[in-house]
């Protein structure tokens, strides 16, 4: 193949991953890795000029900002909890329904005096005076959680920042609350805690995105053309 | 990013020589508090919002510290450790980095790395008078700096708090509007929220669990919640306690028994938050919404206005000062008299000093009880451009 006219970043593990291969097979230009399995390189076959770069949703975040891909598949959580300047950094190109999860503030559901973000505010308040220290929110979205919680009218906690099993962190006692990422609650559940009732910070899917940093060629351009019609007209099927 | 810290470092250095020079005729000792501060103390004391504006990290060892964002932290911490008993009063000055996030971007008026000098006053028993001297301290500090033409800014939540306590409002109302003296935009919704005494979930299972317990007997209610909870297959978790949970119930409950909050008392509430005059004009005006409210708040009043005559008498010119019953800053640590040296100049960039008192800092952060404590600190990159524009 004659040198790529444009590289597009897919997630190399986990659900996206699998899920990112189905939809492109569907829409006729199924990956192919080069060279061995375990590749951070594809092509999609039946469209020259593209280089697939595998490597994780969050890299691929980071390599849209700079413009080291031209289009990237990841989850519009990571999006807008990474880039300051979402509008002057990315183009969200088409909805992929994949990935769907919401992100969410959840609290022990044995707090039944705390159903709204306000009352967060109030129980903080109590929480500050009884233990002289802020309530702690256990969570990887420290950007989300920071402009949700402004834009509430709540103030009284700080930040612990989560690497993995958030969930299980309230009980621990690590932190009192939590802003994590969900599909069905039901590891919220389990876990005995509950979203607060205006506490939905994000509706979240993968989206196919265009960095605004890469540069744009007339063939780049043409290939973006192609592949968002191709992801967009399959939007909706299972 | 850029590659000098401070580009006029040799008329910077000149002037903070001045200003500590200032600061140690009056008696205050020079010190240098580490720059690497622990993480916790900020964000406990300080909250998310300065931390959104921290640089803060994890060293090899796993400890998560930060970049102090202000010195009067770190200046605290070095009090305490030379007085742990914190029974000794103690003077300090300083000049030294600080260091935030500017979110809009690095520029001269708001540089992510910038020189603060100040001081902090601890263990002076004499509030009025430490009151006094922080502020003509920091304008003497100012001018021998060479600056003109500014005018200074005060608030005390101190007088706010006088204020509520004055007014006859349940305990519970009482430390709601105290806290909500941080949130500006919030405390006005707070209000009309009590005056209509309308509460979600009136007839939810929670409410209905509330109307059963008795604010008299705590003990008894704690007992009816842990039933509760037990029947609804909720076992208690985490850091907050039953009394904590009970006690916010307790509260639900008097909110549904109580009358709610008297418009008027609403509406004083709002004009007091609404004073903004030159002092002399606002101590007249709160006089008279006191009056109005019928409530006595003679004393806190008068001592408040003996502190602006004292310092007009130390030479402190206030004519063109104003006083505002909300201007609080953004430091939830401060718990009386605040203020701010300000010149013309848009947003932040005009604001060339401030500080205020937090008696209550201290205690939080390890000593064994409150510890008056004032401080003032000046931007002096920003006093630097200040005077050289007026050149």
């Amino acid at each position: 193949m004659a040198s790529p006219k444009l590289s597009i970043g897919v997630p190399s593990k986990g659900r996206l991953k699998d899920q990112a291969a189905a939809i492109f097979e569907k829409a006729g230009i199924p990956l192919r890795n080069k060279g061995h399995e375990r590749g951070y390189r594809a092509t999609l076959d039946g469209l020259d000029g593209v280089e697939v770069v595998l490597t994780s949703a969050a890299e691929i975040v980071h390599e849209l900002k700079l413009g080291r891909v031209h289009l990237g598949i990841t989850g519009e959580d990571l999006i807008r909890e990474t880039l300051a300047d979402v509008d002057g950094s990315v183009e969200f190109l088409a909805p992929l329904g994949l990935g769907r999860a919401n992100v969410v503030v959840a609290v022990p559901d044995c707090w039944i005096d705390v159903t709204r973000m306000a009352d967060l505010e109030d129980a903080a308040a109590q929480f500050a005076r009884a233990h002289g220290r802020r309530l702690r929110v256990a969570t990887k979205y420290m950007n989300l959680t920071r402009r949700f919680f402004a834009a509430s009218g709540v103030a009284g906690y700080r930040i612990v920042e989560s690497v993995g099993a958030t969930e299980a962190i309230p009980a621990a006692g690590t932190a009192e609350l939590i802003v994590d990422i969900t599909t069905t609650g039901t590891t919220l559940r389990a876990n005995h805690l509950k979203v607060l009732e205006d506490g939905l910070i994000l509706k979240s899917q993968a989206h196919l995105f265009a960095s605004l940093a890469a540069p744009w060629d007339a063939s780049a351009k043409k290939l973006r053309d192609t592949i968002a019609g191709r992801l967009n007209t399959l939007r909706g099927l299972p | 990013m850029a590659a000098e810290s401070a580009r006029k470092f040799e008329a910077l250095e000149a002037q903070a020589t001045a200003l500590l020079d200032v600061f140690k005729r009056a008696g205050y000792e020079q010190v240098a508090p580490s720059i690497i501060q622990p993480a916790d103390i900020f964000l406990d004391q300080i909250g998310e919002q300065v931390r959104s504006r921290t640089y803060v990290f994890t060293d090899l060892a796993g400890d998560e510290l930060c970049l102090r964002p202000d010195l009067t932290v770190p200046v605290s911490r070095l009090y305490l450790e030379r007085h742990p008993e914190a029974d000794t009063p103690a003077r300090y000055c300083y000049n030294g980095p600080a260091f935030r996030f500017q979110p809009d971007r690095n520029n001269q008026a708001h540089p992510r790395e910038f020189r603060q000098a100040g001081i902090e006053s601890f263990g002076e028993k004499d509030k009025e008078s430490a009151d006094v001297e922080a502020v003509a301290l920091a304008v003497e500090a100012v001018r021998s700096a060479g600056l003109k033409n500014f005018w200074l800014r005060f608030g005390d939540i101190g007088l706010f708090y006088a204020f509520i306590d004055a007014l006859a409002l349940p305990e519970r109302w009482r430390l709601k509007l105290r806290h909500y003296f941080w949130r500006p935009q919030a405390i006005h919704t707070l209000l009309s929220h009590l005056a209509r005494g309308e509460w979600p979930d009136a007839e939810g299972p929670v409410t209905v669990l509330a109307r059963t317990l008795n604010r008299d007997d705590p003990e008894k209610s704690e007992e009816l919640v842990a039933r509760y909870l037990d029947d609804k297959g909720l076992p208690l978790a985490g850091n907050r306690t039953l009394s904590e949970i009970t006690a916010r119930l307790l509260d639900l409950l008097g909110d549904l028994r109580a009358e709610p909050l008297r418009k008027e008392v609403a509406t004083v509430i709002d004009y007091f938050l609404a004073v903004s005059a030159p002092p002399k004009e606002a101590v007249e005006r709160i006089a008279m919404i006191a009056k109005g409210a019928g409530i006595d708040l003679a004393p806190p009043l008068k001592a408040f206005a003996r502190r602006f005559e004292r310092l007009e008498q130390g030479g402190v010119d206030l004519g063109k000062s104003t006083f505002a019953t909300e201007f609080g800053r953004s430091f939830e640590y401060y718990s009386g008299l605040v203020f701010q040296i300000e010149v013309e100049g848009e947003g932040d960039v005009g604001q060339i000093a401030g500080g205020g008192r937090y008696d209550g800092l201290l205690a939080h952060i390890g000593a064994p009880r409150e510890v008056p404590a004032i401080g003032a600190a000046i931007h002096t990159e920003r006093l630097l451009a200040a005077v050289e524009r007026r050149a």
